[in-house]
């Protein structure tokens, strides 16, 4: 059984915190799209290390963790904005 | 103010994101594992701190402005006193877990709603490490900001 408590509160806190992060001209942190694939197979390999909350045996990896990861660029994507905008 | 290096400014923002996410899984495993609100609360705070020295106020990639700190911090108080005002309305005790509720007191559809969607009946406890967490985050960090404002207003004075 999937446990979607931290799959979905994950991804709302990751949502909200991802909503401030900012990548203009400025700031320039060169967060491109092979950036991205690239953290996100550190982020699957750290949520595996971390391993699942005890009791919860849906997933081998933390699934609050990788959550957390999508809902932060989710969160880039769709909400980010410029400083100028904030 | 002085700036992180070449090296601290390629590998900070990757750093930062994964503290972040790091903080995210102890807020929600704090029912359950050591941790909980304010550790996980702190560990995101120390993502955005991290963020703040090396790149600096002006070019920070993860800026918690005035009213996103103000929004999420009265969130966090006034969903723990709703938290808590709900279990005081349904079972006549304050921050009653209406989500468990261990002496039969609310109505089943309020503990169905209040109810944290996993495998070990917490209740309203994991609710209350997420405001509390989301508290701590913009607190503990609106902190760092405002003191390292602090720190660029004396250098300008002193240069002047």
């Amino acid at each position: 059984m999937i446990v979607i408590g931290p799959i979905l509160f994950g991804l709302i806190i990751g949502l909200v915190i991802g909503s401030r992060i900012r990548t203009d001209a400025k700031v320039n942190i060169g967060l491109t799209g092979g950036s991205i694939l690239l953290l996100f197979i550190v982020a699957i390999l750290m949520a595996w290390q971390l391993g699942n909350f005890p009791y919860y045996s849906d997933f081998p990896v933390a699934t609050g963790f990788v959550s957390a990861f999508i809902g932060l660029i989710l969160g880039k994507f769709l909400f980010g904005r410029s400083k100028e905008n904030s | 103010m002085s700036e992180g290096s070449t090296v601290l400014k390629l590998l900070a923002f990757p750093i930062s994101i994964f503290t972040i996410c790091l903080g995210v899984n102890t807020i929600l495993g704090g029912h359950i594992t050591p941790g909980g609100g304010f550790q996980g609360g702190a560990m995101i705070a120390g993502g955005v701190i991290l963020s703040l020295f090396v790149y600096g106020y002006d070019r920070i990639p993860i800026d918690f402005s005035h009213n996103f700190v103000s929004a999420v911090e009265s969130f966090g108080a006034l969903a723990y006193i709703g938290l808590g005002l709900v279990g005081l309305i349904f079972a006549g005790s304050f921050l009653y877990n209406i989500g468990f509720d261990a002496y039969n007191l609310v109505p089943n559809l309020v503990q169905t709603i209040f109810h944290y969607p996993d495998v070990t009946n917490a209740g309203i406890i994991p609710y209350l490490n997420i405001v509390v967490g989301l508290k701590v985050m913009v607190g503990l960090s609106a902190i760092a900001i405002a003191f390292y404002q602090f720190k660029s207003f004396e250098e300008e004075g002193d240069e002047e």
